[in-house]
Parts: structure tokens; C-alpha cells; sequence
């Protein structure tokens, strides 16, 4: 394990190229010797800032005695925003992520050590991005948690053109997802919109297959029961179930795809599903 | 016992009200620094508010589902009228413990 | 418990005398919130601002409810800046109010030497008398309580130098209320240097103030040497004295209270009788004002004293944080020393 004195933090290149992503890796104060870290992505338009530390998640887990470490998506947060379509393509993401938690100290897996391997909890976007990192990494992803997830990324249905429409004169846009997501993007003054419209492009070039790779580690799936996004986490559920895969399902009542985040009852069964 | 009552705090992004989900404490309750205590909603997120302080719960403001405005009441602690500050500790009033000795020959002339 | 008399101040304001009537046992955070209480109520002119003085009633809740009670004009919360909260400080005096800021910490007060110092120490001076500076800034000072950096700093040297103000420290409740009562009422810029560490003591607070609050006074009676001290560490010096008389050494403790102007004729009245003074302060020992109090002394006692002036102080480095400041705050032990230094002294 790399501890939190022991040098500079290495810089890899992924691909010959820097992605210049914000890592933060957050040290637990009683450090309990022998849990492996947790790797938390957010979701789509949002940052580890807004998705994870505002809403108590990293506080929760530090308090769990786990060692966090979090990232903000390329055009999101405090990350950069690169002009080229591929740096925001589901696989380069997945292989940035990978270089991220190595040179933040996850190991592979070994039975018997609990220090080993790695959990992920995602959300959203982030779960999708965790489905299929555990399914492409077996032998370092050691649980998920995925929240407000879905079996088809909404993002690929996204309108581009009428959402570049839009911004350019106002073209109101008939799509009512579209309109919707681009609204949430716009919410947060913070937002590189055409960063996240490359993102949307990228994710439309690589659309999500849950079925094509399926993580074959424990999984917990959570989302709120008002939440409209993730009415499809029961065919995720099934979909992980008909690979051999063990799968925990948790609705939160009266909860959305916004609010389910700070909710306690999601953190404390992500905290104890993930316990070593 | 004096009371210290904390309002909504200012959630930036230009955000002007929170709507209360859930209250972590209750009255009555004695919180620690930092301690979640309550999940509010903007328009934009999903926000846990960290205590401010240590202390006994005395009151707080909102209802799951209503709105409280940046700056308005949102909690207030029962706090000893002379607890330290938000900066420093309060230092003990002890007897002091000595280790030098005093030797002298006084001439008093 | 409170009783108010009427009378027409120079500058027009309506002022009230309201004190109070009986001694009561108070901390010195209740002392000088007394003292604001009947200062906002007995000068109309009076105002009390600074960093979260208002809703918040202060970080040592020194100003615990006198929003509430004298309403947000008069007791306001002011922005993070504290050239901003000195220089409207300047700016209400030359209008005629009386102001009583607050500056949270010591080390809060370096963003503002220009406005305390280039403007308000001189403008009286500079506007040959035509605008008096009654501004009593108030500022919780010196170390003890475990606090991080810039809140355990000593100013008064810095203070004490610049011609036009005036420095004082209380040493206990009683000495609070009055001083900060006396302070608000001098017609001159006075820079009131609480000792953090002493706010949560109680003592009693005497209605009269018991001796002239303009110069300093003798907190413990003795007759083999003078401990020179002020603010938190006069409370130090007292339990000193209390440790030297187990040895047989009779300690008189002098409160200077005012750092400037400095009362020369009460240090030169106990020296003179003990012949013997060690002068005791947290701030930094080089050009610190123990070399002014020494420098007084010996030019008044040098016929009489029976060894030079020793000083127990701080060290020459930035003040530090959290435990080590046990360390660097003069302890019983290293003011025992610096008594033991002195007797030992042999001359020739």
C-alpha cells in the first residue's frame, strides 16, 4: 500500500496520454490496517465534490475506517476538459481508472487478504462505468455497490443535435429526456457544457451492454422508488442473476434519482455490504 | 445555559433555499462536531449539513418536505454560557505543579 | 441591580450612567459582556461590530445577546476583513460615534496596523485635536487555549510603540469590566487586550473599581521582589507567589494593566521597596516590553536594586500551536528560575 508520507504521488500516462483527472485519495483517522480501498464514481454533470463529499458519502465511509478514493470524470469537477471526443469514451475512462486505483494502492485480489482487491461504488453514469469495470477487472474489483443504476445508459438516446441546436439559438427540444438532462447539465454554472456533450457523443459511440459483460463479484444494487432513471435496475438485477452473479436489491422509499444520495439507509447497506 | 441557534448555511451556486428531507438528530440529542444532521434538497443536489458544534440538541427548524431559506434558523443548541469558542479549548484551572525550589540568604538590611 | 443617571456628553449623545450596584460573581466573558450591556445602553453613540459579534454573539460569547437586545444597527456583523472593520471604525469616530470593534483573534489584527496605526493612532494629532479617535478595539489576545496559528499571539510591544494609542490588558473579571469601562470613555484610541486564556474564570466584580483605573496596581502585597506581569500571566504571577512563599520568599505581584502609557511611578514605588524585579510576559523576549519595564525600573531604582531585572518570557520564534504551547508560555517553574536567578545575583 502506498501510504499517505510515502512520496510523491506517481503520474502515469494512459495510452501515451495524461488525462488530467482530480484524484483525491481520503485516509481514514483510525486507519484500519487491512481494508482495501473503495473507488467512488460519480454520476453524469455531477463531481466527487457534489455526488460524494457533500452528500456525507466520503464522511460515512471514512468513519467505516475505509480508505476512499474518488475522481472526477474528464469535463466534470476539478478535472480537465480535453477537446478530443476519445478522452471521454467509456473504455479510455475504464482504462484511466484503473491506472488512478494502482498508483493509489489497490493490489489483485488474494484469498485470505482483506487489504487486497478493491470496491467500487458508482452512481448513475458511475454505475455503469462499475458494472463494466468489474466485469473487464475479476481479479481486482472485489464488491460493487451501484446506485440509481440502469440497464441502458440514457445518454445514448441523448439528442445531440438538438441539444447543440438548442444552445446555439434556442431551438426548444422535443426529445423530453434530452431536454431534461441538458437542463441538469446547465444547472450548475460550474459545468463545461460542451465538455458534457463530448462525453454524450463518446457514449453514444460506446453504448452500454449490460448483458455483453457482466461482473461476476457481489453486487448491491440500490435506487430510490421515485426514481424514473433506474426503473430499470430490475433487469439489471436479473441479467447479473442469470450470469451466477449474487445480487442484493435495496429500494429507499419516497426517494428520487436526486435525493436517494444522502439518504442514511443507503449508505449504511453499502457500508455493510462492503464490510471486510 | 445559553442557546446558539445555526441558520441554513449558504449552499453556493446561488442557491437561496434547501428543502428538509430527513433530520439525522433530534431534540434532546447531544451531537459532536461534524456529525450529519440533517439531508436538505436544492434545486440542483442532495446535501447532508455537518454539525457546526458540539452540543445538546434544543431545537430544530423544518419539517421533512418544507423549505427553509439561506440564513433562516435551522437549529439551535443548548450550549454552557461559557463554553469555548468555535476556535481552542478551554483551559483547566489546575494547581500548578512545581519543580524549582527557592534558596536564598536574604540580607534585610 | 442596575441604576441609571442622565447626563448630556460633549459630542451631543444622550448618555446614561448604568453600573452595576452590588458585587456579583461573574467570568470575564459575563464581566464584559456586562460592560458592553451598559455601554450600548448608556451611549447612544456606542457600536459594536466585528467578525460574527452579532447573530453569533462572538466566538468567546463576549457579545451573547447584545444584538438582540440593542438591535442590528448598533451590534453588526461585518465581512472577513479586518482593515475594512478598523477603517470604518475611523471613519464612525471622525462622525462622532463611539466604536468598539472587535479584531477575533491577535493574530487578525496584522491586516489592520494601517488602519489602526497610520490612521487612527494620528488623526487627532494630525487634525491638530479637532478629531478624537474614541475607539476601544477589542481584542482576544496572548495563547493558552490549544488554538492554531495567529490566535495565541502577543501585539503589545507592536502596540505599545506607535505614538497615539493607548494599550491595556485586564487581569480577572473585576479589572475587565471596569478597564473596559474606563477604555469606551477615553476620548483616545485604546487597544483592550483581553487574555483568552482567563475568560472563563469567575471572580467578583466589585461596584467601585477600588483604585485608579489610569495606572497600574499591586495584585499581591510582599516585600523580597517585584513579579511585573499583565493579562494572562498575572494570574501565573500570583500562583507563583503563593509557591515562593513555601520557600520563605515574600513575593509582591505588580499588574502593569496599562502597557501604554506605562504607570512608572508604581513600578518605581514597589521596586524601590522589594530591590529586586523580574518581569514576566508570553510574548517574544527580544524588544519585547520587558525591556521597557526593566529599562523604567533601573532608571528609578538603580541606587536600591540588588541585581539587574530578569525577564521570563516567550522565545524568539513565531508563537506555536496547539501542545507545544506549554512550552513556550512562561510556567511556574521558569518564572521560579528567573526569582532564583535574582537572589542568587552577587555584585563585584
Amino acid at each position: 500500500m502506498s501510504g499517505r508520507h510515502s512520496g510523491e504521488a506517481p503520474t502515469h500516462t494512459v495510452e501515451g496520454t495524461d488525462p488530467r483527472l482530480f484524484v483525491q485519495v481520503h485516509e481514514p483517522q483510525d486507519a484500519a490496517i487491512g481494508n482495501r480501498p473503495v473507488l467512488l464514481i460519480h454520476g453524469f454533470s455531477s463531481s466527487s465534490a457534489l455526488n460524494w463529499e457533500a452528500t456525507g458519502w466520503v464522511a460515512a465511509l471514512l468513519g467505516a475506517g475505509r480508505r476512499v478514493i474518488t475522481v472526477d470524470l474528464p469535463g466534470h469537477g476539478r478535472s480537465a476538459a480535453p477537446d478530443d471526443c476519445d478522452s471521454y469514451s467509456p473504455s479510455r475512462i475504464r482504462a484511466d481508472l484503473l491506472q488512478i486505483v494502482t498508483d493509489a494502492g489497490a493490489r489483485p485480489l488474494m484469498s485470505g487478504d482483506s487489504s487486497s482487491g478493491l470496491d467500487v461504488i458508482g452512481y448513475s453514469l458511475g454505475s455503469r462505468l462499475a458494472w463494466e469495470f468489474g466485469a473487464t477487472q475479476p481479479e481486482l474489483v472485489h464488491r460493487l455497490v451501484l446506485g440509481g443504476p440502469n440497464s441502458a445508459d440514457p445518454l445514448a438516446d441523448f439528442d445531440l443535435s438538438a441539444a447543440q441546436q438548442h444552445l446555439a439559438d434556442g431551438t426548444p427540444i422535443q426529445d423530453v429526456s434530452t431536454a431534461g438532462l441538458l437542463r441538469m447539465a446547465q444547472l450548475l454554472p460550474s459545468n463545461n457544457i460542451f465538455a458534457l456533450l463530448s462525453l454524450v457523443e463518446a457514449i453514444k459511440s460506446e453504448p452500454f451492454d449490460a448483458a455483453e459483460a457482466v461482473p461476476h463479484m457481489p453486487m448491491l444494487l440500490v435506487a430510490g422508488d421515485q426514481d424514473e432513471r433506474a426503473v430499470t435496475l430490475p433487469v439489471l438485477a436479473s441479467i447479473a442473476t442469470a450470469a451466477g452473479t449474487a445480487v442484493k436489491e435495496l429500494l429507499i422509499p419516497g426517494r428520487n434519482h436526486t435525493n436517494v444520495l444522502t439518504n442514511r439507509a443507503f449508505k449504511q447497506a453499502a457500508i455493510e455490504f462492503l464490510a471486510p | 445555559m445559553a442557546e446558539l441557534t445555526f441558520p441554513l448555511p449558504d449552499l453556493g451556486e446561488g442557491l437561496i433555499e434547501a428543502t428538509v428531507l430527513e433530520w439525522l438528530v433530534a431534540p434532546g440529542d447531544q451531537v459532536e462536531r461534524n456529525q450529519p444532521l440533517v439531508e436538505v434538497e436544492t434545486s440542483k443536489s442532495a446535501v447532508e449539513l455537518p454539525s457546526p458544534q458540539a452540543g445538546k440538541v434544543l431545537r430544530i427548524h423544518g419539517e421533512p418536505g418544507q423549505s427553509i431559506s439561506v440564513g433562516q434558523p435551522l437549529i439551535v443548541f443548548d450550549v454552557p454560557d461559557d463554553s469555548a469558542g468555535i476556535v481552542g479549548t478551554v483551559p483547566k484551572d489546575e494547581a500548578p505543579k512545581r519543580r524549582v525550589r527557592l534558596s536564598a540568604v536574604l540580607d534585610e538590611d | 441591580m442596575t441604576e441609571t443617571t442622565y447626563a448630556q456628553s460633549a459630542t451631543g449623545a444622550e448618555v446614561h450612567t448604568t453600573h452595576i450596584q452590588e458585587p456579583r460573581v461573574l467570568s470575564m466573558q459575563q464581566a464584559l459582556n456586562t460592560a458592553l450591556d451598559e455601554i450600548l445602553a448608556s451611549n447612544t453613540k456606542a457600536l459594536v461590530f466585528g467578525e460574527d459579534v452579532g447573530h453569533l454573539g462572538g466566538v468567546f460569547r463576549v457579545t451573547d445577546g447584545l444584538q438582540a437586545k440593542h438591535g442590528s444597527s448598533r451590534v453588526f456583523d461585518t465581512p472577513l476583513a479586518e482593515s475594512g472593520i478598523l477603517g470604518l471604525a475611523a471613519g464612525l469616530a471622525m462622525a462622532g460615534f463611539t466604536p468598539l470593534p472587535e479584531v477575533q483573534f491577535d493574530g487578525f489584527a496584522y491586516p489592520a496596523i494601517n488602519q489602526i496605526v497610520c490612521q487612527i493612532a494620528r488623526l487627532n494629532y494630525r487634525s491638530r485635536g479637532t478629531m478624537p479617535m474614541p475607539i476601544t478595539l477589542r481584542v482576544p489576545s496572548f495563547g493558552g487555549i490549544r488554538a492554531p496559528e495567529h490566535h495565541g499571539e502577543s501585539l503589545e510591544a507592536l502596540f505599545a510603540h506607535v505614538p497615539g494609542l493607548k494599550v491595556v490588558s485586564p487581569a480577572d473579571p473585576h479589572q475587565a469590566y471596569h478597564l473596559l469601562r474606563y477604555a469606551a470613555a477615553s476620548p483616545d484610541p485604546v487597544i483592550f487586550m483581553e487574555p483568552k486564556a482567563r475568560y472563563w474564570q469567575k471572580a467578583p466584580v466589585e461596584a467601585a473599581p477600588g483604585d485608579d483605573l489610569a495606572g497600574a496596581r499591586i495584585a499581591r502585597h510582599g516585600r523580597h521582589l517585584t513579579l511585573v506581569a499583565w493579562g494572562a500571566m498575572v494570574a501565573r504571577c500570583l500562583q507563583v507567589a503563593e509557591l515562593a512563599a513555601e520557600d520563605g520568599i515574600d513575593v509582591e505581584v505588580l499588574d502593569l494593566r496599562w502597557l501604554s502609557p506605562i504607570d512608572g511611578v508604581t513600578l518605581a514605588e514597589s521596586v524601590g521597596r522589594t530591590r529586586r524585579a523580574v518581569v514576566v510576559h508570553e510574548a517574544p523576549l527580544t524588544s519585547g516590553l520587558g525591556a521597557e519595564v526593566a529599562q523604567l525600573i533601573t532608571a528609578s531604582c538603580f541606587d536600591t536594586l540588588r541585581s539587574p531585572v530578569e525577564r521570563v518570557t516567550g522565545f524568539d520564534v513565531p508563537y506555536p500551536s496547539g501542545d507545544l504551547e506549554d512550552e513556550y508560555v512562561p510556567n511556574v517553574d521558569r518564572i521560579l528560575y528567573g526569582i532564583q536567578r535574582v537572589l542568587e545575583y552577587k555584585r563585584g
